[in-house]
């Protein structure tokens, strides 16, 4: 009997000894839980707007999405040992007693998007920042958490509307799928979603020259190329682009110039509605589609004049 | 003269010769001592008195306060010139580099801990206000043409300008050094948004949220219970806080490490006799140095105290290292 006890001592030390090593193991699992409840119950986070151009050429689906979004956020976020640590102290603060535990990315994304709003009377700065934190009950001092200072403000909001455009045009490809709503020409569908985006930032068009001169600092610049190239390339897609040769390029580096400069030109529009823009945006479409029949128009030439010259010199 | 010179050397020269040896072992005691502590505490446990390091000495939890209460009343008044000397000057730049990386905003109040001297406070102080005059000129240059709409506003933003006063709070246990502080303070004519209070790191005698930002700048070695002093640090936090660290920490490149060791226990301790008169107080410093946990090591004790977005920059190639971390 004394044996049997003295033999279940050292099993009952062991576990205290090991836990350590357990309840690490327990912390990743629940981290890695955690994680795909956060982003399967939260809204999609803007920094997963880099991750649709990957899921592109597979099927759409949400758990997909948020799935995929979850593992890339693991792994290239270089904070993601806390990244699910529980929230408990600004939980309660906030009053959202019965949420989920929010992550540090989706924390400075609320405090971004809170900034955005004095975006016009502070500019493109980190004051806007301290602002937008501490409308959200934190201090200013938080805006610590953002070493790109207002490059991470300008960033995310560029992520935030490329996002908010690829919906509009997701939804409406949905329309057009179900038949409720007719499919539109190349040309159309381009102007409208390059009409769309633009639009969004006219809230922010007095401040837009600072946020520019802000994505051409060199440290900014991947990230600035980033979002264009995906911004374009959503649009193509949704536009029916499945392009596998030369075209895939040309296509994307018309679409750019097009974007870019219907930017610049509605910097200094002063007309009622951005009209000049539109027209401006029109007249720029049309030559790449007219560019585009004359190529062709060329190449029949072309084959014409040589079919000519086989029967002559036969 | 000459004579009160060779005298000078030959006290410096025995005092080395003693505590040379000291150092010899302590080196090879400190690799020892490194993975023993816990081990060395659960012994203690039972025994029934809790004991820590004091630089390479093992003294029971209780003195250590009082001992180092005591190094820092004995160097005081000499504390400045020494940290000038010691560090040729370099930790203006340390503490410069901690301003810059905390980036107050206006209105931001400071607990500066173990703020001593107050060096940190009054560089806060000084950003603060140049910041507050830029934006100032900023806001004159955009108003070149004010619209008697930008007139009637401004009426009304002057009066809420008081409100975003930065205050800058320093807390230090030991009052020769507030004292210090507080005559630097007068001399350069800095005083208002500044407050000096006693406290112990490990029990601040404020209530909770009340700082948007903590600063201890090499003090927290100095502490008996380092996790109760980043408790602490959590609960006068606001929810957004920050808290910075700045503190000595291990040399990553071994060569530098060498370099470093030997003008840390060779150059140190007789400086500290040579200009303070008090060679004990300075091996004190270096050892307490060694005895500090690395970096890796801190920032996951800034963790377990439950900060977030911990991170920390190695300045002077890990001579000293900036802690940071958010409550959030």
């Amino acid at each position: 009997m004394g044996n049997v006890l003295r033999d279940l001592r050292p099993l009952v030390a062991a576990p205290a000894a090991t836990k350590p090593q357990c309840s690490s193991l327990s912390r990743s699992f629940h981290r890695a839980t955690l994680r795909l409840q956060d982003d399967s119950k939260s809204d999609k986070p803007p920094s997963s707007s880099s991750t649709t151009y990957h899921e592109h050429y597979q099927a759409h689906s949400a758990e997909q999405d948020t799935a995929a979004a979850a593992q890339e956020d693991s792994t290239s976020d270089p904070a993601a040992d806390q990244a699910s640590r529980p929230n408990t102290s600004y939980q309660d603060q906030g009053g959202e007693q019965g949420e989920e535990y929010e992550t540090e990315e989706q924390l400075q994304a609320r405090i971004l998007t809170a900034a955005l709003e004095f975006v016009p009377q502070h500019g493109w700065s980190m004051e806007a920042i301290a602002i937008g934190a501490e409308t959200l009950g934190l201090s200013s001092a938080s805006t610590g958490m953002f070493y790109n200072g207002a490059g991470d403000l300008v960033l995310h909001f560029l992520a935030q509307c490329n996002s908010q455009l690829t919906d509009i045009l997701a939804e409406q490809h949905n329309q057009v799928q179900l038949g409720q709503a007719e499919r539109k020409k190349t040309a159309d569908f381009l102007r409208d979603a390059v009409e769309t985006r633009l639009r969004m930032l006219i809230p922010y068009i007095e401040s837009w020259p600072q946020a520019m001169s802000i994505l051409l600092l060199p440290h900014n610049i991947p990230d600035s190329l980033k979002h264009l190239s995906t911004l374009v390339d959503d649009i193509w897609y949704y536009a029916g682009d499945r392009s596998t040769d030369m075209n895939w390029y040309t296509k994307r580096a018309a679409l750019t110039g097009i974007y870019n400069t219907t930017e610049l030109v509605m910097l200094q529009d002063s007309s009622p509605d951005f009209q000049d823009t539109w027209n401006f945006l029109d007249n720029r479409i049309q030559d790449v589609v007219n560019m585009a029949t004359t190529t062709k128009q060329v190449e029949c030439l072309h084959q014409i004049a040589l079919r000519r010259n086989k029967g002559v010199k036969r | 003269m000459a004579a009160s010179m060779r005298l000078l050397l030959r006290r410096v020269i025995r005092l080395s010769h003693r505590y040379n040896n000291v150092t010899a072992a302590g080196v090879s005691a400190r690799s020892g001592c490194c993975w023993g502590p816990s081990t060395c505490r659960c012994f203690s446990d039972v025994a029934g008195d809790r004991s820590t390091h004091f630089g390479f000495e093992t003294v029971p939890e209780t003195e250590k306060a009082k001992r180092v209460y005591k190094v820092f009343e004995n160097v005081a008044q000499k504390y400045d010139t020494m940290n000038d000397v010691m560090s040729l000057g370099i930790h203006r730049l340390w503490k410069d580099m901690l301003l810059h990386a905390m980036h107050p905003q206006p209105g931001a109040r400071l607990l500066d801990v173990a703020g001593g001297t107050g060096d940190i406070s009054f560089r806060f102080l000084e950003y603060v206000r140049s910041q507050q005059e830029r934006q100032k000129r900023r806001t004159v240059r955009s108003m070149q043409t004010p619209s008697s709409q930008d007139i009637s506003n401004n009426y009304f933003t002057e009066d809420e300008d008081t409100s975003q006063e930065s205050r800058a709070v320093v807390c230090d246990i030991n009052k020769e050094m507030l004292n210090v502080g507080r005559k630097r303070a007068d001399s350069m004519g800095i005083s208002a948004g500044l407050s000096w209070v006693v406290g112990n790191a490990e029990e601040l005698p404020f209530d909770d949220d009340q700082f948007d930002i903590y600063t201890i700048a090499f003090g927290i070695r100095n502490v008996t219970h380092i996790d109760q002093a980043l408790q602490e640090a959590l609960r006068v936090l606001k929810p957004g806080g920050r808290f910075m660290c700045l503190e000595f920490s291990k040399v990553t490149n071994p060569v530098l490490a060498r370099i470093y060791d030997a003008y840390s226990f060779q150059m140190i301790p007789v400086l500290g006799e040579v200009i303070a008169g008090d060679w004990k107080s300075y091996q004190y410093l270096v050892e307490s140095i060694r005895k500090f946990p690395d970096q890796e090591e801190f920032k996951h004790m800034i963790e377990d105290a439950g900060f977030y977005c911990v991170t920390y920059n190695n300045l002077t190639s890990g001579v000293v290292a900036l802690h940071s971390g958010f409550k959030l």
